[in-house]
């Protein structure tokens, strides 16, 4: 336990940088499931295949694969493109917190994609054409009828994919983010106890995903609260 | 009719059941004698189903004692399953094993729990599909027969255990009307060939013609009992001359 | 920009060179995962608090914390434990394949077991009610009735779940383990070719997904053909 002390604010810093990565994402997450599902659910048959093509490839790849390509493909071009302007620039990147962050977006979205589409079908389009007959627009049908019915479906898997995302921040590490796993291997390196580390690491993502859980779960109950008033 | 000489198959005295707050047994007695037909009726909710099923105890009663065959219901697991071999129930949803087909659905329990060899028990199996009139349905699949059909299949399932007595939890309840005849006949012909039965139900016309007696259950309790023309033309409580005007109005 | 297609060429065949070690820490992460999981279940409903406990913690660690964190833990903590160099696993646990092996198997556990308890939860308490009322024991119901129904409802979640763990195979690259994503990255490094390589590796990836989708249908296919036979 000893060996913790000094490091803990650095891990603290590190977990502060993790919620960061995690809400970043989280937001891109649910921009790229919300217009990937409406690719999916439109009449256009480009925009169906290129979505389809979107979820089959990110669901398909490995996501260090995804990481490690968006973000080494990134520098080269840049690199490549800076080098144009002046050829004394050996290596620019884009942040490791905004590669990453878009890539594992990305990912997530892909499955988020899914999950909406779904969702947005398991509206009873009975209660859709109560809200027109009633005279109400197209878009006030969408707000008020569709999204409130379609976000009661979506929360429960949409969860799991927030739990996902925290755990895949894990890997930015690896493209040298400087999170908690970074913050581990410095420590490892001045302490030489590895195990204790990787625990500590361990126990702050366990942290994390509970207060995901938790968060989910009052969410649901107050999604489901007409349905509780039932019994 | 009653034959105060032959055994009883099924004692139960002051049995009670609570699900959580709630009674669902009230101090509920009951004598069936080897050879009675019983039809229990009553509103929803009167622990009808909840009484039957104690009987092979899907349901486990609280206080009281049930004496099955001989054999008084408690905890001791081994007991269980030897007196359930002994006690067929049929469902309101049939419950068919969707993965078998119907001949591999009533040789099951057979050669598991009576250990029968597959020769004997697809004799049995056969014998009962016969008796339930659909033989030629054996190696289909439940979900390629009709309500009525698959109903006839889990009396038949029921009958290759051998058993002493037959419950019935609202056998057509839940059938399309055109089909509720096929599932009665069949009832019938097995009450005339002597079996005990206790049958919850709402259809009258079957009380009337198969029951020896009929019981009458509201809130937990057993309010009348009496063969079919006393129960039908002289209801004795009030509750159940309610009961038997809203029905029989229909 | 240009596509080295030679270096394409060239790449492919020395990733496939890593497809072996690929398989193996999917093999048999899968199927000791799958043992794994079948005794967690076991143990989940067995009823008893000593043995539901446990399992449901272990679940809950294995589930919320990020499964590079879990190979870490293995793979560069282990060794700072006495008692672990000391047992008779050490030549197992020394070697990056074994850890691997271990993280991966103890991950796919826990998410297989819930995967499967969702199955067994699926299967219609009417006919564990009609087994029962046949007089079948408790261990028949199981065996007979409920586990073919279970397997059935299980099989879509647990396709995703390989696939998952396929993917999870490339983070054994982080251990220095020379699998598909091994080899690609120690080419990448050679040769600065982020896009050539990476594009070529996920689209391996891409197919050895599509197989295993297709395995996994035929397999669902097989035993569905009880259900609503258009007769």
């Amino acid at each position: 336990m000893e060996d913790i002390t000094g490091w803990w604010d650095d891990f603290f810093w590190g977990s502060v940088a993790v919620a960061q990565i995690f809400v970043t994402a989280l937001i891109m997450t649910v921009l790229f499931g919300l217009i990937g599902a409406a690719a999916k659910l439109s009449k256009s048959p480009v925009a169906k295949s290129i979505a389809s093509g979107y979820t089959i490839v990110f669901r398909g790849t490995p996501e260090i694969l995804v990481l490690l390509l968006f973000y080494f493909g990134s520098a080269v071009t840049l690199t490549a493109i800076a080098q144009i302007f002046d050829p004394e620039i050996k290596f620019i990147d884009i942040p490791p917190f905004w590669a990453g962050s878009l890539a594992i977006a990305l990912i997530v979205g892909s499955y988020a994609t899914e999950t909406f589409r779904g969702a947005f079908l398991g509206v009873e389009p009975g209660q859709v054409e109560a809200g027109r007959a009633l005279g109400l627009s197209g878009l006030q049908t969408f707000i008020y009828v569709r999204v409130p019915a379609m976000w009661r479906l979506a929360l429960p898997p949409f969860g799991n994919h927030m739990l996902s995302l925290i755990k895949d921040t894990a890997l930015i590490s690896i493209i040298g983010m400087q999170e908690t796993l970074f913050v581990a291997e410095q420590a490892i390196g001045t302490t030489g106890k590895p195990f204790t580390m990787y625990i500590l690491v361990g126990v702050i993502y366990l942290g994390f995903s509970t207060v995901i859980t938790l968060s989910v779960m009052m969410l649901e109950k107050y999604a489901n609260r007409h349905l509780e008033a039932a019994r | 009719m009653s034959d105060t000489g032959r055994a009883n198959a099924i004692e139960m005295e002051n049995v009670n059941k609570f699900f959580g707050g709630f009674q669902a047994l009230k101090n509920v007695s009951l004598s069936v004698k080897v050879g009675e037909r019983i039809v229990v009726c009553g509103p929803s909710g009167s622990g009808k189903s909840t009484l039957i099923r104690c009987i092979n105890r899907l349901e486990e009663h609280d206080s009281g004692k049930i004496v099955v065959n001989g054999h008084e219901l408690t905890g001791a697991v081994k007991d269980i399953d030897a007196v359930r071999s002994e006690v067929g129930m049929v469902f309101q949803s049939f419950n068919l094993f969707p993965h078998l087909t119907i001949i591999q659905n009533l040789m099951l329990a057979p050669r598991l729990v009576r250990k029968s060899s597959k020769s004997e028990a697809r004799d049995t199996a056969m014998k009962y599909l016969e008796r339930v009139k659909i033989p030629e349905q054996a190696d289909k699949y439940p979900s390629q027969l009709s309500g009525g059909q698959q109903q006839r299949v889990a009396i038949a399932r029921a009958l290759c255990m051998n058993p002493l007595v037959m419950l019935f939890d609202e056998p057509t309840s839940a059938l399309d009307p055109e089909m509720i005849s096929e599932v009665l006949d069949v009832m019938t012909d097995l009450a005339r060939e002597g079996m005990t039965m206790i049958c919850v139900t709402h259809e009258m016309g079957f009380a009337r013609s198969v029951a020896d007696n009929v019981v009458f259950m509201d809130y937990g309790e057993i309010v009348e009992m009496n063969p079919p023309e006393e129960f039908f033309d002289h209801p004795r409580n009030e509750r159940t001359k309610l009961f038997l005007s809203q029905i029989l109005s229909h | 920009m240009t596509f080295d297609f030679a270096l394409i060429a060239d790449s492919i065949p020395k990733m496939l060179m890593g497809i072996g070690l690929t398989f193996q820490l999917l093999f048999l992460s899968a199927v000791l995962g799958l043992v794994l999981a079948i005794t967690l279940l076991l143990m989940r409903i067995s009823g008893r608090w000593y043995l539901s406990v446990p399992t449901m913690v272990y679940i809950y660690i294995f589930r919320g914390t990020p499964i590079l964190v879990q190979i870490f833990i293995i793979y560069y903590g282990l060794p700072q434990l006495e008692f672990v160099r000391d047992s008779i696993f050490w030549p197992i646990l020394r070697e990056p394949f074994g850890c691997a092996v271990l993280a991966l198997t103890l991950n796919t556990g826990a998410y297989v077991s819930e995967i499967l308890r969702g199955g067994v939860l699926g299967v219609d308490r009417g006919l564990k009610e009609a087994g029962a009322a046949l007089g079948l024991s408790a261990r028949h119901r199981l065996v007979y009735i409920t586990a073919p129904i279970a397997i059935r409802l299980a099989l879509p979640a647990y396709s995703n779940d390989v696939i998952s763990l396929m993917k999870s195979t490339a983070l054994a690259s982080t251990i220095t383990l020379l699998d598909m994503m091994g080899i690609a990255r120690t080419i990448v490094a050679e040769t600065y070719a982020p896009y050539e390589v990476f594009i070529s590796l996920m689209v391996i990836y891409l197919v050895l997904t599509w197989m295993i989708q297709r395995s996994f249908g035929w397999m669902e296919k097989r035993m569905s053909r009880h259900i609503k036979v258009e007769a």
